[in-house]
């Protein structure tokens, strides 16, 4: 017997999205005619458009399940994830770095790590995002399955098959702008499939105020309790929250993760290129108010018996109580046939975007900095586009594979969710030098990168295996029993002061480039912005400051 | 924002959010009236109903707003290559 069980009109809303994205992707095919259509979107989207998209890429139904789940046992921390955890970096990527991506024409991140450094450290790069990409694409699709399984009692086949093939048809046929469109619809199916549960939620426990009255002190405030790691449920200080989370991990995903820039680049030109993470930071900060409430609403409602809320038990420890099924759950209390089928649809849109994003991101890096830098230079548009279409179905392939070696090894999900850590931490570091200090060398970016990403996963390895000396834990993570979330907030961190600290010293003494090579792609050699002269209004710096603004009036709110 | 090189424009993605909530909202309100107050908590509140109606206003007016960003685009489009 599933948790939920299905009307027909659930079903006749579930089978009109599938319809309804593979028509779309049918639609536009007729629109994806070159390289640039099919991998940019034809690079002719508004900010609007783009900022949705670059949200969405990033807006997966693990993560909204995950944070869920993870309020119920971190409390309001949460937040901090949607706040300093992204905002500052949203605006630093559209204020300072986006010129310097959108100018240059490139059609991927590591294209950028060519221009700017040489060939082996895009490839460095290239490779193991593509590497991340699939593995992530992967994991995805098997936690779905797994989630639809526990609460639906659906066949773990039929749901990775399905939508991995109704994946496969639509960035097939329309390339990156089909990705976009489907996750703009799962945006939107999100907040209209989900929020409810929160408002339902908030309205049975008697108002917003009444759901905080109930929590415990280490769980109701954002940053009051952060002055010693053992006075909050993250068992981390405000330290590891500013660098870790605030500083080097969110800076390495939101500014050099391919998955989610790509969506700015599709931008059709340099004032929205630099709008689209702006426009997306208001949507950002707004996210708790599902993700955050519903899980606090969870929490409330399973420590009070009366209620009858209870959480299902964890497929893999069936002693405990799983939180990544707080939102379903609440869902199956609040919602009637109808909006079942609707929430249901939400979390299916929103694993199959977050998939999509993966799949389009590594067709990318696929066809362009490995495929035509390594394989076939002289490779024609044409051509580019047919390998962008084969790269598609293959890595859903890839992704299905990794679906099932996860659900074998359930243990290498644990490693390949901090694949993150080792990536996009040490790359933000080379990126930032990159960017900003033109002394900096093609040899100092690589072996940076290489140091950088052997700290960062030795650190992860030596305390996923318990061989890390406790000294040494208690000063790199500044605790004495670090959480797992503090573990990787410091793993990052020493991996990008590693990437940091290599790259300047390699720099030092290696020839950097001139400055003609370098105009365009560093601080200082590049001309003025193109919004110097424009209104206030069509500024991306009023609007970053307004987000600012919003954002620390947030924190001092839930302070 | 309209190159004439480049392929020509597709309906906005306004129109298709707007097609996909307003089948929804009224899908909604639909399953209210066919399956009636349920046993769900705060069922008497008739959240497929009203949340239903909410969806289906939204998804109009996203229809509304897509044909007529399609309608400029195609204009601007015809001007340019005039």
């Amino acid at each position: 017997m599933s948790a939920i069980t299905l009307t027909a009109v659930d079903w006749i809303i579930i089978v009109l999205y599938f319809v309804g994205i593979i028509g779309i992707g049918l639609y536009l095919r007729r629109f994806t005619r070159t390289g640039e259509d099919f991998f940019l979107a034809g690079r002719r989207n508004s900010s609007w458009v783009a900022g949705l998209a670059f949200l969405s890429a990033n807006l997966g139904a693990l993560e909204i399940l995950g944070w869920t789940g993870g309020t119920m046992k971190y409390g309001m921390s949460v937040a901090h994830f949607y706040w300093i955890g992204a905002i500052p970096a949203m605006l630093f990527l559209g204020l300072y770095m986006m010129p310097f991506y959108y100018s240059s024409k490139i059609h991927s991140v590591p294209g950028y790590l060519k221009l700017r450094f040489d060939e082996r450290t895009r490839l460095l790069n290239a490779v193991s995002f593509a590497v991340m990409t699939l593995l992530m694409s992967g994991i995805n699709l098997y936690l779905m399955a797994l989630v639809f399984r526990t609460i639906l009692g659906w066949n773990w086949n039929v749901s990775m098959w399905v939508s991995a093939a109704a994946i496969g048809c639509y960035i097939t046929l329309g390339g990156l702008m089909s990705a976009i469109f489907t996750e703009i619809v799962q945006f939107f199916l999100i907040w209209f499939g989900l929020f409810l549960v929160s408002i339902l939620g908030v309205s049975e426990l008697g108002g917003l105020g009444a759901v905080f009255h109930g929590l415990p002190d280490t769980m109701g405030r954002l940053w009051a309790n952060t002055g010693v790691a053992s006075a909050n449920e993250m068992k981390v200080t405000w330290a590891g929250i500013v660098m870790g989370l605030g500083f080097v991990l969110s800076f390495g995903y939101w500014t050099t993760d391919f998955l989610v820039v790509q969506r700015a680049f599709s931008s059709k030109d340099l004032r929205s290129a630099r709008l689209t993470p702006i426009t997306a930071s208001f949507f950002k900060m707004a996210l708790p108010f599902i993700v955050v409430v519903a899980g606090l609403v969870a929490f409330r409602l399973a420590g009070d018996p009366s209620k009858g809320f209870a959480l299902l038990p964890h497929p893999s420890h069936p002693n405990e109580a799983w939180n990544d099924t707080a939102l379903p759950m609440l869902m199956a209390r609040y919602y009637p046939p109808g909006l079942v089928g609707l929430g249901i649809t939400a979390l299916l849109a929103g694993f199959m975007a977050g998939q999509a994003g993966n799949v389009s991101a590594f067709n990318t890096v696929w066809t362009y900095d490995i495929y035509r830098a390594v394989i076939k230079k002289d490779a024609t548009d044409e051509h580019l586009v047919w390998v962008g279409r084969v790269t598609t179905i293959v890595g859903i392939l890839l992704s299905v594979g990794t679906a099932y070696l996860a659900m074998q090894f359930n243990t290498i999900m644990d490693y390949i969710q901090a694949i993150f850590s080792w990536v996009n931490a040490p790359l933000f570091a080379t990126m930032m030098l990159g960017m900003f200090w033109k002394r900096t060398t093609s040899a100092g970016a690589f072996w940076g990168l290489i140091a950088g990403m052997i700290v960062s996963f030795s650190i992860f390895v030596a305390f996923k295996t318990g061989a890390m000396p406790v000294a040494l834990s208690r000063l790199l993570t500044f605790s004495d029993a670090p959480s797992e979330m503090s573990r990787n907030l410091w793993q990052a961190s020493w991996g990008w002061i590693a990437c940091f600290v290599v790259t300047i010293g390699v720099s030092l003494v290696t020839r950097a480039k001139s400055d003609s090579e370098l105009v365009g792609l560093v601080k200082g050699l590049t001309g003025q912005s193109e919004s110097a002269d424009a209104p206030l209004l069509g500024r991306p710096a009023f609007w970053a400051a307004i987000a600012f603004a919003v954002v620390v009036a947030l924190n001092l709110y839930f302070w | 924002m309209s190159d004439p090189s480049k392929s020509p424009e597709p309906l906005p993605i306004w129109f298709f959010v707007g097609v996909i909530l307003l089948v929804y909202g009224l899908l909604l309100m639909a399953s209210d009236f066919l399956y009636g107050v349920g046993s769900t908590v705060l069922a008497s509140t008739r959240p497929c109903l009203w949340w239903g109606g909410v969806t289906a206003l939204c998804g109009a007016v996203f229809l509304g707003v897509g044909l007529r960003v399609h309608a400029a685009d195609k204009a601007s489009r015809k001007e340019e290559q005039s």
